[in-house]
């Protein structure tokens, strides 16, 4: 109950700013241009897959065309994977800090409110927040590519659930760097570096980071940040498996899984320990 | 059993780069509060009056000592669903009316939704936020905002109210009906615990007080028992005493004052004053009464941190 409380409160708090609704105008905007750009015919020979009115295929069986689209769904994911997920830091960012502001975090924590509840209350809302968003770009995407094209894949509606549970991973940095500097920026920075740089460069230390020094310690605290830190890179190429309805290697995302459930445990025990 | 017992409490916020910035915040307090009495922590800025609270309530961990609240040692997270707070420059969302503000607090307070809503709007009058319940918390005076504070305070019902400053920035009328809720409560028997600068306030209404001054616990009586003075008398006269009594008594006592048929005296001792009764005897005064005169509460603390200070 008391969850649930803090959850709507979230989402509450959350669409009473403008960069949430910011976010789901782009979306629309880009709905409405998708809507716009993509199409078919129906032709004798077959179906003739059209961008802005320019046919992109040689009439294809309907049989053949799905991989296309899956292809396009794929890319666009991929494409606006990274707006949606650093838009969602910027958007949520402040949540942790605001709610550990002296005057707010007295008032929650008067009540019957252990400290990590109010941090998971907060989590979960935002992680909810940022997942409708993300269905309603996702979902308005599939309705255009079912209405316009025929294609209805079903997998690259429930990657939307996928890409909350991304969203889930890396907002439990911002939940760790919110606790710890107790501001909005570092979070923000922190996460756009790692989502930007850090992810990759950990995804290939062997090849890169590896190359600055040759000492054991230095190489086992890179392998270290790797197998701490949720690993995005990898989920992602997931993602696109599952757009394109290939195998997906559902391992890939219980390390991801596990790294979010240390960051809010970390949180959780720092926030235990503070005097407020 | 005791409201609030804390045993040799003490909070040093230390600081690991310098040693020297380290704050002893409190020292070694050591304090009973009876259930059902309006309880006032008094002290200048910084004596650690919020520090103690916020003990209490779990959101500073004491350096030593231990406490209970309603008989329940703490910290506990489950005494607070019988706990009322309101804290000092406390803030809530502005996008949320006052309704909102008391429905989420409930929430967080275990209360069920049907308990809630009607709680609300009984609290929302009582404190005369009833035409403005609507309205979002942002367009709040500082005075709304302290009514409000109360009403979320009270939302759960609590057996134990902590106010911190609940009368700032209130208007007079405000402040007068803020009191008339505070003992109303109190007569229901609810223990309430307030800090507070407005001593004429704390002396109207409180039944016991403590006075702390960095960090340390100076006294705790009854109001009655903090401006009761030993050393200030009224003596009551048929009629003045000549000049030649002013000259003999100047010597004698440490100020005294003469209005009418009132003598006000600051004496040194008990034999400073009988001194003094002996020398309106001996100017042929006569004596109607003799009593101790009783400071204000402002007096007291003043004294006691000028004692502090001196000390």
């Amino acid at each position: 109950m008391r969850i649930l409380t803090l959850l709507l409160a979230t989402f509450r708090e959350l669409f009473s700013k403008a960069t949430l609704y910011i976010l789901l105008g782009i979306s629309t905007i880009v709905l409405l241009g998708t809507l716009l750009a993509f199409s078919s015919d129906l032709t004798d020979d077959g179906i003739i897959l059209k961008v802005f009115g320019v046919p992109v295929s040689p009439p294809t069986q309907a049989a053949e065309i799905e991989p296309m689209v899956y292809g396009m769904q794929a890319g666009l994911a991929k494409g606006l994977f990274l707006g949606i997920m650093l838009f969602g830091v910027f958007a949520t960012a402040s949540v942790i800090p605001d709610a550990l502001e002296k005057g707010t975090v007295d008032l929650y924590l008067s009540k019957p409110l252990a400290r990590w509840e109010l941090l998971l209350g907060k989590y979960v809302g935002s992680v909810a927040v940022i997942g409708l968003a993300t269905a309603y770009f996702i979902g308005g995407v599939w309705l255009t590519f079912g209405a316009r094209v025929g294609v209805w894949n079903v997998q690259f509606l429930l990657s939307a659930v996928t890409m909350t549970f991304m969203f889930g991973a890396i907002f439990s940095i911002v939940l760790l760097l919110g606790v710890v500097f107790r501001n909005a920026a570092v979070p923000i920075i922190g996460c756009f570096l790692y989502l930007m740089v850090i992810d990759n460069l950990l995804e290939n230390r062997q090849t890169v980071l590896y190359l600055i020094s040759e000492s054991s310690l230095y190489r086992a605290l890179c392998d270290a940040f790797y197998y701490l830190l949720p690993q995005i890179a990898g989920m992602q190429r997931q993602l696109e498996n599952q757009i394109m309805q290939r195998t997906v290697e559902w391992r890939s995302f219980i390390q991801p899984l596990l790294s979010s459930a240390l960051m809010f445990g970390a949180a959780s025990l720092i926030l235990e320990r503070k005097d407020l | 059993m005791h409201a609030i017992t804390a045993e040799s409490l003490t909070k040093v916020y230390r600081d690991f780069v310098n040693r020297k910035l380290s704050v002893v915040a409190l020292k070694d307090i050591s304090l009973e509060v009876e259930q059902g009495q309006i309880f006032g922590l008094l002290g200048p800025n910084g004596a650690g009056k919020t520090t103690f609270i916020k003990i209490l309530l779990g959101l500073v961990r004491p350096t030593a000592g231990r406490a209970m609240m309603l008989g329940v040692p703490l910290p506990s997270v489950g005494i607070r669903e019988r706990i009322g707070y309101l804290p000092e420059n406390h803030r809530y969302p502005g996008y949320l009316t006052a309704v909102q503000v008391m429905r989420f607090f409930g929430g967080l307070s275990k209360m069920k939704r049907a308990e809630i809503l009607p709680r609300s709007a009984s609290l929302l009058s009582l404190v005369g936020l009833d035409q403005w319940k609507e309205m979002k918390v942002k367009r709040y005076s500082k005075g709304m905002m302290q009514r409000l504070g109360l009403a979320q305070a009270l939302i759960n019902d609590p057996d134990l109210l902590f106010l911190d400053e609940p009368t700032d920035g209130v208007d007079p009328l405000g402040r007068k009906e803020i009191r008339d809720i505070l003992m109303r409560l109190r007569n229901e028997g609810k223990t309430i615990f307030l800090n507070s600068h407005l001593l004429s306030e704390v002396e109207l209404i409180c039944d016991r007080v403590a006075i702390l001054d960095k960090g340390k616990l100076l006294t705790v009586g009854t109001v009655a028992e903090m401006t009761v003075s030993d050393t200030n008398y009224e003596i009551g006269v048929v009629e003045p005493p000549p000049e030649s009594f002013h000259h003999e008594a100047a010597a004698t006592v440490l100020k005294f004052r003469v209005d009418k048929n009132i003598l006000s005296a600051d004496v040194r001792d008990v034999a400073a004053l009988n001194h003094l009764i002996d020398l309106l005897r001996k100017h042929g005064v006569s004596i109607t009464h003799v009593v101790k005169k009783r400071s204000t509460l402002e007096d007291s603390f003043l004294r006691l941190l000028n004692q502090e200070v001196g000390a």
